[in-house]
């Protein structure tokens, strides 16, 4: 199967790709979660993954930040392959991208505090002023200014995200990658964590790559957007040329629409 | 038969691959106590969890498992005369063989499952991935405090086990089935010597080793969902206190090689 569209503003600027996917083949267990996938992400702009619940989109993720390793292929972050590298050796790439896990992942023996200063700690911050000053910030900007006390079980699903989203963006990272940043959550807090992924990104120019099924996210977050199908790239462009598609396989997929549904109708 | 064969092979392959797959754990953590920096506060936390409040515990059994050898002992040597061998028999014993024993396998249980629980629920709730992710390995952040306090915790342990081991047999022996303190201290004395503490400290240190690395291996190694993390518990538990079983026997014929018993 080819890519049937394709829209590469900032390649055809001739600019390099921040992360480079390059023919990526991943089994797990008995099924062929990536065949051959192939994607570039400019720096600067939000490039949304969608694509079925399974259909290996975190898996993508994770090999991304080198938590999972390619059966083939290649991963290059800033030009360099980090497919080979050991665990150790990967913290340096760690430290450009950050990650918001689907479940949020915060530390639970830690406040809200703690979780976020953890990274500065971890990056070899000691001033506990500066370290409070940034973790301030952080929660300023995901608008839970005065919650550093709390305890991660004492938050809800909405808070925990902005929570993890405050930890990924305090180093100041170059990439923020979003692990179905809305799945879970009520139409309303998902729309103020979709508000806080495109603030981010605007205010911090920070490079996004979200992973979701939910279209409307899609839509709003998106600069570009790319459709995992069967393990590979089917489709990848502007929000806009997503949504004029004519192909049955993206439509019935930004409609909701099963094959049971097409069938009745 | 050749399919016996086939499962036979299955069986002693994974075996081997799970053997693997431990000393890997225990290569890379003690490579990590010389490269990587030391937690200090984590490894206190530690020190507090697995040492200082398993003390009830292991004084318990010592205490218990003392008197009621003492008095088993005593009811057994009454009719040959024996009565003052009783100290020598419940104390070297302790020594060599129950404290480190009972105290591992309590250990196991105690600070085994809390490991792996503590370990699994991270790894299911992606909050390894997030370690990994901030750029933080696992095995220095989870690992080594856990190694470090144990190594240190357990030998104290057994210590104590023993020590109140011997108390309550001195205690079941001389205060309440008429035993002459004197000998019984004597005898004690006589056949205990620092060749069975260095024999009931090493065992401690070896079942440390045995109980850290089989729990985070299984924490590590967690399955998905309520049934995956309920199972790394009892699999550490049962998988480390049986280990601890098999391995004391070996341990014991090669440290008494080493620390050899008797007068």
């Amino acid at each position: 199967m080819s890519t049937i569209q394709e829209t590469e503003p900032a390649a055809q600027s001739g600019a390099a790709p921040l992360i480079s996917i390059r023919d990526v083949w991943k089994q797990l267990g008995e099924q062929e979660v990536l065949r051959g996938f192939d994607l570039d992400v400019f720096t600067g702009e939000t490039l949304v993954i969608v694509g079925r619940s399974g259909g290996g989109k975190s898996v993508l993720l994770k090999h991304i930040i080198g938590l999972m390793k390619p059966d083939k292929g290649d991963v290059l972050v800033d030009g360099e392959s980090i497919v080979a590298l050991s665990e150790r050796q990967l913290s340096r790439v760690r430290k450009k991208i950050a990650v918001l896990f689907q479940s949020s992942a915060l530390f639970d023996s830690m406040t809200v505090e703690e979780n976020i200063a953890f990274p500065l700690r971890e990056a070899g911050h000691k001033d506990q002023g500066l370290i409070d000053a940034k973790v301030a910030g952080a929660l300023d900007m995901v608008d839970l200014a005065g919650e550093q006390k709390k305890m991660p079980e004492n938050l809800s699903g909405g808070m925990r995200k902005r929570v993890g989203l405050a930890r990924a963006i305090v180093i100041e990272p170059r990439c923020i990658l979003y692990d179905e940043p809305t799945t879970g959550l009520d139409p309303i807090v998902a729309d103020s964590i979709n508000r806080l992924i495109r603030r981010l990104q605007k205010r911090l120019g920070i490079t996004s790559i979200v992973v979701t099924h939910d279209m409307k996210s899609a839509f709003h977050v998106a600069d570009e957007v790319a459709y995992l199908y069967e393990g590979r790239v089917y489709f990848k462009g502007t929000p806009e040329a997503l949504r004029a598609s004519t192909d049955p396989l993206i439509h019935d997929f930004i409609e909701g629409r099963s094959r049971e549904s097409r069938s009745e109708d | 038969m050749s399919l016996f064969l086939r499962l036979l092979g299955r069986n002693v392959l994974s075996f081997c691959a799970y053997l693997g797959q431990l000393l890997l754990l225990a290569v890379d953590s003690f490579r990590s106590i010389f490269t990587a920096p030391i937690r200090w506060k984590l490894f206190m936390g530690q020190l507090l969890e697995v040492g200082y409040r398993s003390q009830l515990v292991v004084l318990v059994t010592g205490g218990f498992t003392g008197a009621v050898f003492a008095a088993q002992t005593y009811f057994q040597f009454h009719r040959l005369g024996m009565d003052s061998a009783v100290g020598a028999v419940v104390s070297v014993s302790m020594f060599r063989e129950l404290g480190p024993v009972l105290s591992g396998l309590m250990m196991a249980g105690r600070v085994g499952a809390a490991m792996s629980a503590e370990i699994g629920t991270m790894k299911v709730t992606e909050q390894i991935d997030a370690l990994r992710a901030l750029g933080v390995y696992p095995v220095d952040y989870l690992v080594v405090p856990r190694l470090l306090a144990m190594m240190i915790s357990m030998p104290l342990l057994v210590a104590e086990c023993v020590g109140l081991g011997i108390v309550a047999g001195y205690f079941v022996g001389v205060v309440l089935l008429d035993v002459q303190g004197a000998y019984y201290l004597d005898y004690m004395l006589r056949f205990t010597g620092s060749r069975d503490i260095k024999m009931a400290l090493t065992k401690g240190v070896v079942f440390s080793l045995i109980i850290v690395f089989v729990s985070c291996h299984q924490g590590l190694n967690a399955k998905e969902g309520a049934v995956g993390v309920g199972r790394a518990p009892t699999e550490a538990v049962v998988i480390g206190s049986l280990s601890i079983l098999v391995i004391n026997f070996f341990l014991s014929l090669i440290l008494n090689a080493i620390f050899p018993a008797g007068v």
